[in-house]
């Protein structure tokens, strides 16, 4: 009982102030906090398009643990919720046109002068990602990854692996990264034939296709001084397989009229469509550059990416973020993102009756000649066990038609109408 | 320091940090070769030596001794720098070798903070009596050291065999953390069993994990109760402490162990922020 109550006497103060005598200085600040044996992240994100087209609701959880000094272990994963209309490519027409379901068990009509949306757009994406990220020596890191994902029509596998070493006292990084992935693709009713027609029984199918994705990324990181750094990135992407969405079709028409061109009656639709086609092989190359800069304890960074492949597609995107730090750990962080794209060679907004068909053609407007701009706000505030945000963008995205397809009565449709979309995301990290 | 010492430091060029690690270095083998009991002809040696005649301390010496005094008094004379001749009678190292009470009982007889004459800047020691401050020079040189290199350096970890000090975070702030990641060594040791965010400030760790004497099934800890000659009973195998310097981390976790049973609920009434492993 004696020793009870002389345990709970408080000598802190007598002690810093015998301590403080010792060492001659007033006491300062102590700051520590324990950091709990997992971190995760988690996030609810909602993407929604304008004119009730595409609702994405995604579910983040990345989970972090130290497993040994230096060595990280991260898992993910990622629900992702589709719903929503989503354009077929086919162009809008002065009639009503008739379409048939993916799986070939139903029509489906678009009011005249309407932008055509395949309705029945409903999926749910799960994705898995597990990744081990090591010391290998003083200077070098390396990180070895698989990821998994599956939805109703499409899984992927992949593997990856990033090296990372240091040099001149850490100022200089370099990376080299690589992934392989194959997909496999199993479309409702089947991958259409390219380019045949689209028929009322969901007729001209075959079975399910796959892909083989390999990435290639070599990378330096450069400090320039305490406030500022750089990096540079040139990567590889080299897709060799199914690349066609098999949901998407072109309209036929006239080449002089630019109506919708009658289908043969063994088709079961008033008018012809083609399923579209793409090459089977895909290679992009792509520059990065980022440049990340301290100013008074805030952050300002711009990145800009250019991308070429061999389906004529070239992309600039610039990217520019601002971290303002407010008072008791909150920051604002606005967001802007400029990104332009040229039309891959094969994007036809629509294909003319009478001329012969051509080896590939799209009507996606994904492959379009379009613009987009993304403005958003992100807000964050620590908490005791970690951080919170929220962040909203706005995506405004403009598109052209390709060259000569608004003949006739396309010309008072907009072939390309772009879309704007709401981008609402909350997060929140804790430890625990 | 009998242990390995290493300086972090970030923000700055090499010609910089080398300076900064020289001044470190230096205050620590200055303080190392004052206040070792194991060198011969310095203070604690002079002490040790002086067969009960009065010895003049410089004003450095006269702190440590000043703060050695308030410790004894405020741990009520668990905590006493003239307690090292215990050794004699104790081996930790794992065995079931305890001591003769008898031996001890004698030994007792030359231990006692209440025995000195310390008019400051005297001290008068009976015949036979030692004083070591092994429990607080660690500590104190990471203090020292840190006060030296303050302002020079925006990030800077000074670590002297696991009691540790910070002057501000960590240059570039990795993996989501804000501070400079140290770990607790679980009791078998190797594997971090609590890692730490430290921004500012010290954290210092007493344990026993490693040394002590087991027999019967009862654990003898290193820790000895000077009044008694004993180890303590009960005492927590680790205690880290978080504290504004390293010398009064040192300090509150040292004491702790000396509490014995009641370590944590006399951490809680100093308002510490602490992390015990029993």
């Amino acid at each position: 009982m004696q020793l009870k109550r002389k345990a709970s006497t408080s000598i802190g103060a007598s002690l810093a102030a015998a301590t403080a005598g010792l060492l001659g200085q007033s006491p300062g600040r102590a700051i520590a906090q324990e950091l709990a044996p997992w971190e995760y992240d988690t996030a609810i994100l909602l993407y929604s398009e304008s004119d009730n087209r595409v609702r994405d609701v995604s579910l983040n959880l990345d989970a972090r643990k130290e497993v040994r000094e230096e060595a990280f272990l991260n898992l993910k994963l990622a629900i992702d919720t589709l719903t929503g209309a989503s354009p077929s490519g086919a162009a809008p027409a002065n009639t009503v046109q008739t379409f048939t379901t993916p799986s070939g068990g139903s029509t489906f009509d678009i009011a005249a002068g309407e932008q055509v949306l395949d309705p029945s757009f409903l999926d749910t994406r799960t994705a898995l990602a597990a990744n081990y990220d090591f010391p290998l020596g003083r200077f070098t890191r390396f990180d070895l990854g698989l990821s998994l994902s599956d939805e109703y029509d499409y899984s992927h596998s992949g593997v990856n692996m990033k090296l990372d070493r240091d040099f001149d006292n850490r100022n200089t990084t370099f990376t080299f990264g690589l992934a392989l992935a194959n997909d496999s693709i199993d479309p409702v009713g089947g991958a259409p034939i390219g380019l045949a027609p689209m028929t009322a029984t969901g007729g001209n199918k075959q079975g399910d296709q796959s892909k083989d994705v390999t990435d290639i990324l070599l990378g330096v990181t450069q400090v320039l001084n305490r406030h500022s750094l750089v990096q540079f990135n040139v990567s590889l992407s080299e897709s060799d397989g199914y690349q066609t969405d098999p949901y998407k079709i072109l309209s036929v028409v006239d080449p002089v009229t630019g109506n919708p061109v009658i289908a043969p009656p063994l088709n079961g639709l008033p008018y012809l469509y083609r399923y579209e086609n793409r090459p089977d092989t895909r290679d992009k190359q792509s520059i990065y550059g980022l440049y990340k800069r301290d100013i008074g304890g805030n952050v300002f960074d711009v990145s800009y990416r250019y991308m070429t492949d061999d389906w004529d597609v070239d992309s600039h995107t610039i990217d520019l973020h601002y971290r303002w730090n407010l008072e008791s750990g909150s920051y604002l962080q606005p967001h802007l993102r400029f990104y332009s794209q040229t039309a891959a060679g094969f994007y036809h907004s629509v294909l003319f009756n009478g001329t012969p068909l051509p080896d590939f053609a799209s009507a996606d407007y994904r492959l379009s000649e379009f613009d987009g701009l993304t403005l958003g706000i992100k807000f964050g505030r620590e908490t005791r066990r970690g951080e919170m945000s929220g962040r909203l963008e706005i995506y405004q995205q403009t598109g052209s038609a390709s060259p000569g397809s608004q003949v006739g009565s396309l010309q008072s449709f907009d072939l390309n109408p772009g879309l704007e979309a709401i981008i609402a995301q909350f997060s929140y990290k804790f430890g625990g | 320091m009998a242990s390995p010492c290493e300086v972090h430091l970030g923000g700055i060029g090499r010609r910089e940090a080398e300076g900064i690690l020289e001044i470190v270095h230096a205050e620590a083998m200055r303080i190392e070769t004052k206040f070792s009991r194991y060198r011969e002809g310095n203070v604690v040696d002079c002490i040790n030596r002086s067969d009960g005649y009065h010895i003049t301390v410089d004003d450095e010496t006269a702190r440590l001794l000043d703060y050695a005094s308030s410790l004894w008094t405020l741990s009520e004379g668990r905590f006493d720098i003239t307690s090292g001749v215990l050794r004699r009678a104790w081996t930790f190292d794992g065995s079931d070798n305890l001591p003769d009470s008898d031996k001890v009982e004698r030994l007792l007889g030359r231990v006692g903070w209440q025995r000195v004459d310390w008019q400051r800047p005297t001290l008068c020691m009976q015949p036979g009596m030692e004083i070591d401050f092994g429990g607080i020079g660690k500590e104190y040189a990471v203090d020292r050291a840190a006060e030296l290199v303050r302002g020079e350096v925006e990030s800077c970890l000074i670590n002297f065999g696991g009691d540790l000090l910070a002057l501000g975070p960590p240059p570039a702030v990795e993996h989501g953390s804000t501070g400079w990641t140290v770990g607790i060594e679980s009791l078998a040791g190797g594997t971090a069993v609590k890692r730490i965010s430290l921004t500012e400030g010290a954290l210092a760790t007493s344990g026993d994990a490693r040394r002590f004497v087991l027999r019967g099934g009862h654990r003898y800890g290193h820790i000895l109760d000077a009044r008694t000659g004993w180890p303590v009973d009960n005492a927590p195998r680790s205690v880290t402490v978080l504290a504004s310097t390293c010398t009064q981390a040192g300090m509150l976790s040292t004491l702790a162990m000396l509490m014995g049973a009641e370590a944590e609920s006399f951490l809680e009434a100093q308002g510490a922020r602490y992390w015990c492993l029993r």
